[in-house]
């Protein structure tokens, strides 16, 4: 593989007042024009490892441990200048929610020039520039997008709008935060459909998280599975999830209905809840709900190894025998 | 089943229902819903499901009682559930119960759950007052919970925890049929399986008639026998699971379906032909079709013939003209 265009190695996030901690010694590379999905139950870590590659931490969370490198910097012992010339320029993020994202009080617009004009300076043909990204993600109509506020617009067209100021500088590399989770699914296969021609086009690198396996099935190549604040699995996205080796992807996976399955065989569950992150010491975080579990699940802490399929923590995968 | 005749073995039967609101700042009116009719037999479940604003959530409010049709009826064995007279829920009705989606919203966060049970027993006079306790424990039983956790607050159980008290509470009056709008949609995925298999289990238990409302055409094809497709309002197509599912003749099933992400489709392109357009507002509704707009096989005499079901075959409908 060609050198990585950023690499975290053993993140960890820790809660600033107790101490506790939310993501523990993550690591993972994205390549030059790689997609990567981070796939997680909420708690699991996944958008605190987005918001940390950022420095966008909410107060009272802070990355304790760990490096993020990205071109000779590392991004969680940088300046904040330095941060800022780099967020929403060279790494840019869409969120859930848009209406929270966007300005309620500013034309959309001026919004797009702020970003245009932070990063470059007054440039005449911003303008121009702004109704053109408009135009790319398939906004109807961009001079009267350029002039109108975000509650004028329904979700999906105000996704777009994120996309478009997201892709407005072209990032090397797109961080979407379950983007499309609040959208109906028509809209979310036209948003879905546009971030992949998008990719294409600008051989654009993405971090993609979502809970929802079936949105990345199809879009990333790469998925990592978070597990209580830590990665449990990392594979192709055709051996993770057709293959899964952690119990716990593995569960994941049988625990949803299948198109195909025309019996509609009962769905497998995983007993219990997820542990918090911090109250799991040396041990495998799912052992307590894990069937293949056994004393050493419970004293000694897996890490991630190569197997046939994938790379898992855990001593007992699913390909071997029990 | 959906087919008009047949009506001695139904027991909900929707009839043309209609509802309309007025919203109050531009005088504009919604059609929520418009001559929606149904007709579910006892036992069995009905999946309805259709992106927002098509209407699922304002049926499942008539199927229950909370609000009356504007025009149209529903009958439970031939009563009607909504009482014009007090302008409520026919009391004849504690037998039809609803779950809503979010139980941190619908369980009072300062009520003990043995007491949110407690309250449905003593309104409804169902069991002697003594005998309260004991019930309780039944009830928690009954979806999977220690009767121990009966002292405990909401926020101190896990989601599906939650929702299985929710779904404890709806079983209190022991009912004959249960709304679910969204039972599973806010629980973390690992934890919508045990909620699924919990309703399917009692389902086959208790006998119930599940109204199974969703978003999620993955859960609707997991729990459902009969299937109702809505759109702006309406319903576009319905019938046997056999027939929507696997044989789908409505543009706008098809391409829910194809829009519907799907796990075990590793690596193929599914983004390729999204439906185009957004659904329209409801206050503004398209001429003829609703869906014309964004349909794929519309013709010009769309925007201008109103569809309404018609069967293909045997219990199934569509309201398309261009589908022979």
């Amino acid at each position: 593989m060609s050198s990585p265009l950023i690499k975290v190695s053993n993140l960890t996030v820790s809660t600033s007042d107790d101490n506790r901690t939310l993501v523990n010694s993550v690591s993972f590379e994205i390549a030059p024009g790689e997609a990567v999905g981070v796939v997680g139950e909420s708690g699991s870590g996944k958008t605190l490892t987005a918001l940390s590659l950022l420095g966008l931490l909410p107060r009272g969370v802070q990355a304790t441990e760990g490096s993020i490198s990205y071109d000779g910097k590392d991004l969680l012992h940088t300046d904040g200048e330095t941060l800022r010339s780099i967020r929403g320029n060279k790494i840019a993020m869409i969120y859930q929610d848009p209406m929270t994202a966007l300005n309620p009080v500013m034309r959309l617009g001026a919004q797009l020039i702020e970003v245009i004009e932070s990063h470059e300076g007054q440039s005449g043909d911003a303008t121009e520039r702004v109704l053109t990204a408009f135009s790319d993600v398939g906004i109807p109509d961009p001079k009267r997008a350029y002039e109108s506020y975000p509650h004028e617009f329904s979700g999906g067209m105000r996704q777009r709008v994120m996309i478009a100021m997201a892709l407005l500088l072209s990032p090397e590399l797109l961080i979407a935060d379950e983007p499309t989770t609040a959208l109906d699914v028509t809209i979310q296969q036209q948003i879905l459909a546009l971030v992949m021609h998008e990719r294409r086009k600008r051989n654009m690198s993405m971090l993609w998280i979502t809970h929802d396996l079936g949105v990345v099935a199809n879009l990333v190549d790469r998925v990592v599975v978070m597990y209580a604040g830590r990665i449990v699995e990392v594979g192709s996205v055709k051996d993770v999830f057709t293959n899964p080796q952690h119990p716990y992807t593995a569960g994941l996976l049988a625990s949803l209905p299948k198109a195909s399955d025309k019996n509609r065989t009962r769905l497998v569950s995983i007993p219990g809840i997820p542990p918090k992150p911090w109250t799991v010491g040396e041990s495998c975080a799912f052992s307590a709900r894990c069937t293949r579990a056994d004393d050493q699940c419970r004293t000694t802490l897996p890490i991630l190894r190569d197997n046939s399929s994938t790379q898992a923590a855990c001593f007992h995968l699913m390909g071997e025998k029990q | 089943m959906f087919s008009s005749d047949g009506r001695e073995a139904m027991t909900l039967a929707i009839t043309d229902v209609t509802k309309k609101y007025k919203i109050r700042t531009t005088g504009a009116q919604v059609n929520a819903l418009n001559g929606v009719t149904i007709v579910l037999p006892a036992k069995q479940t009905l999946g309805i499901v259709g992106e927002s604003g098509c209407g699922k959530s304002t049926l499942a409010r008539m199927i229950t009682g909370l609000e009356q049709p504007t025009t149209g009826t529903v009958t439970w064995n031939d009563a009607e559930i909504f009482d014009k007279a007090k302008n409520m829920l026919s009391s004849k009705h504690s037998k039809i119960q609803l779950v809503f989606q979010d139980p941190y919203s619908s369980l009072n966060p300062r009520q003990k759950i043995g007491e949110a049970i407690a309250e449905v027993l003593t309104v409804h006079k169902l069991v002697e007052k003594s005998a309260i306790p004991s019930r309780i424990d039944e009830l928690l039983t009954e979806v999977g919970i220690s009767p121990d956790l009966a002292h405990r607050y909401p926020h101190q159980l896990s989601g599906g925890q939650r929702q299985r008290v929710s779904i404890a509470r709806a079983l209190a009056s022991q009912p004959d049929l249960l709304v679910l709008d969204e039972p599973v949609s806010a629980l973390d995925v690992s934890v919508r399986a045990e909620v699924m298999n919990l309703l399917i289990d009692l389902r086959e238990r208790l006998g119930l008639t599940y109204i199974f409302i969703s978003h999620d055409l993955s859960m609707i094809r997991h729990i459902s026998d009969q299937i109702a497709v809505m759109y702006l309002g309406r319903i576009v197509e319905s019938g046997s699971w056999d027939a929507v599912l696997e044989n789908p003749r409505h543009p706008y099933t098809r391409a829910l379906i194809a829009a519907m992400p799907d796990h075990t489709l590793v690596g193929n392109d599914l983004y390729e032909e999204p439906l185009k357009g957004e659904v329209p507002d409801p206050a503004a509704m398209p001429t003829g079709c609703s869906f014309h707009l964004r349909c794929p096989i519309a013709v010009p005499s769309c925007s201008v013939n109103i569809q309404n079901l018609r069967e293909v075959e045997e219990n199934h409908l569509i309201a398309c003209q261009e589908v022979k």
